[in-house]
């Protein structure tokens, strides 16, 4: 067996190792029947290299990616059988459901206020930042710290600090105010707090995106700029802003990512509430709906919209984005 | 310009309140807690630190058992797996090797609750619901897209010429990976284990529904489930994520270098 690999790879390691320069490789074997030669120890390697990995991400991604799809077509519920195949069925209750029009702006409003907090916060701290001294290098750390945290954490600090008892509230008292807002448990306010410390949490991977892009506009179109009588505000947005593209690229489909799966803090500081679902997201909905009321089949509809949306983001807003960049 | 190292300073100050919160009131009694939160320590108590190290549960410390043997088996694993996956797909020009990388990229943008319930019900087929290495298997299967990007690029760096003198000389397939390619990658292998090392030990969605409510839990579930009995106990509260916090905040300072030249290597066009 061994012996049998051996000798496979000795023989076609030209052809197996592609080159770059594809007649190089092909000037001894061109002649040769190709197609099962070129494919058999494809396969081979394929299997070798390529199978554990794939394999893995056939099973928990391919496979339930799979399962959410058909299961949305179903009315699935693991206690309440037997399972019919419903069409659209799902789909069309969706559009009259309150709790997931509640869900839909939920989301849509935590994404759009960290994408523009973050961005706009991230710029602002990075142009102040972007000095190589060593307290500099320091307040970097202090802004990426939350990055490395888990949002479970961050999460539960926020909490304790926004909490009606919490230590803002207290220090507001202290200062004299009677009536602290209730920044959690009002119903018109906690979707906002959440959104506050998302934006929070995600700051410092703007300011280090953004930083790297700093770095990497040259010194020399600035002082040029400058010499040709260009003011700080119309350096920037002449030469310092369309350099910074590419990472404005970067933070923005991130945080637009990460507000349309917003869960762990929902999860852990309202569970939903205040009041009828005034903080769920879509991703809160999609798990509760399938491992609280075991709606499985109504979840995994839920589940295949908000993969919708992702996907169009992911697409469009990274292609839009992209070609802001070239055409620079 | 004079005015710059002092607004920084500021600002930072003032984003860094809440951490600074947390790190002074684990110092604390209970009741210095709630009267002054924003002052130092003194004297300081360990009491905190100590309930949470001897709970009669023992949440933390099967917590933390569990989030280590999970972490760092989960990403040795993909460390190895998407080296040889993007090994493969960064050499292959057959077609199936475009068609496995579209679907990679696809699985990168798939948020974890699209298919969590799908995934309990593979975990049931293979009977590792509320098990560790199902919940090992889980992050290999969720991250490997991520791991494979990164290697790719890495992999498109080593010269191919080297593969081909090692082949010539008469290593197989394996030897010329691990002991030509798989050396060269490391850097990637570094990003790789800094990234998704952080990633897993602070995933709460995932370990939270694989391991269930029944059996042990990951500290930062762990991190979930203590605030519900301390209350309003804030000091009892951060000392526990303080301990949960530490190990992974430990492993990244000392890799720190290369997790922030990983996160913005190749992604900005300079």
């Amino acid at each position: 067996m061994t012996q049998n690999r051996t000798r496979g790879a000795r023989a076609d390691a030209p052809r197996a190792l592609p080159s770059p320069n594809p007649a190089r490789g092909r000037a001894r074997t061109a002649r040769r029947p190709r197609k099962p030669g070129r494919f058999l120890p494809a396969l081979g390697r394929f299997s070798l290299f390529a199978l554990p990995g794939l394999l893995a991400y056939t099973l928990f991604v391919l496979v339930p990616i799979g399962m959410t799809g058909y299961n949305s077509l179903t009315n699935l519920n693991p206690f309440n059988p037997p399972t019919q195949f419903v069409g659209l069925r799902n789909y069309v209750n969706l559009l009259s459901d309150a709790e997931f029009h509640q869900a839909l702006l939920n989301t849509v409003i935590i994404t759009a206020i960290i994408t523009v907090l973050a961005n706009v916060g991230g710029l602002l701290i990075a142009m102040l930042l972007d000095r190589p001294t060593k307290l500099y290098v320091l307040l970097r750390g202090v802004f990426f710290t939350p990055v490395v945290l888990s949002s479970v954490v961050i999460s539960v600090i926020w909490q304790a600090i926004l909490t009606d008892d919490g230590l803002l509230n207290s220090a507001l008292r202290g200062l004299g105010m009677d009536e602290p807002p209730g920044w959690l448990s009002d119903p018109d306010l906690a979707i906002y707090s959440i959104a506050w410390i998302m934006a929070w949490q995600m700051l410092g991977f703007c300011v280090v995106v953004y930083l790297a892009g700093l770095q990497g506009v040259p010194r020399e179109l600035n002082e040029a700029a400058s010499i040709d009588g260009a003011g700080p505000l119309q350096r920037f947005r002449n030469v310092t802003w369309p350099m910074l593209a590419p990472a404005l690229t970067i933070n923005v489909v991130m945080l637009l990512i990460t507000g349309f799966k917003a869960y762990d803090q929902v999860r852990v500081i309202t569970n939903g509430g205040p009041g009828n679902g005034t903080t769920v997201t879509m991703a809160f909905q999609v798990v509760q709906t399938a491992f609280v009321s075991n709606r499985i089949g109504y979840s995994s509809a839920l589940a295949a919209v908000m993969l919708a949306i992702v996907a169009f983001i992911s697409v469009v807003v990274l292609r839009f984005l992209q070609k802001r960049e070239v055409s620079q | 310009m004079n005015a710059r190292p002092i607004v920084a300073t500021f600002v930072g100050v003032v984003f860094f309140l809440p951490l600074y919160l947390v790190l002074v009131n684990i110092f604390k009694p209970s009741a210095a807690v709630v009267a002054d939160p924003a002052g130092l320590p003194f004297p300081p108590t360990l009491d905190n630190l100590a309930a949470v190290l001897n709970r009669p549960d023992h949440l933390f410390t099967f917590g933390l058992i569990n989030s280590i043997a999970v972490t760092a088996l989960s990403v040795t694993v993909l460390t190895v797996f998407s080296a040889m996956l993007g090994h493969y797909l960064a050499r292959s020009r057959h077609w199936a090797a475009k068609v496995v990388m579209g679907t990679l990229l696809c699985g990168l943008m798939i948020p974890v609750p699209v298919i969590m319930a799908p995934i309990t019900t593979v975990l049931k087929w293979f009977d590792l619901m509320t098990t560790l290495q199902g919940l090992v298997l889980v992050n290999v299967g969720y991250y490997v897209p991520f791991g494979v990007l990164l290697f790719m690029g890495f992999v498109r760096g080593v010269p191919l010429e080297l593969e081909e003198a090692a082949a010539l000389d008469g290593a197989n397939r394996f030897r010329v990976f691990w002991q030509v390619v798989f050396p060269l990658l490391r850097p990637a292998s570094a990003s790789v284990m800094i990234f998704l090392g952080v990633w897993i030990w602070n995933d709460f969605l995932t370990p939270l529904i694989v391991l269930g409510p029944d059996s042990g839990t990951t500290v930062t579930v762990g991190v979930y489930r203590a605030i519900g009995q301390y209350q309003s106990d804030f000091g009892s509260v951060f000392a526990f994520m303080f301990l949960a916090t530490l190990p992974i905040l430990v492993f990244y300072l000392a890799l720190q270098k290369n997790f922030v030249k990983g996160l913005t290597g190749g992604a900005v066009k300079g």
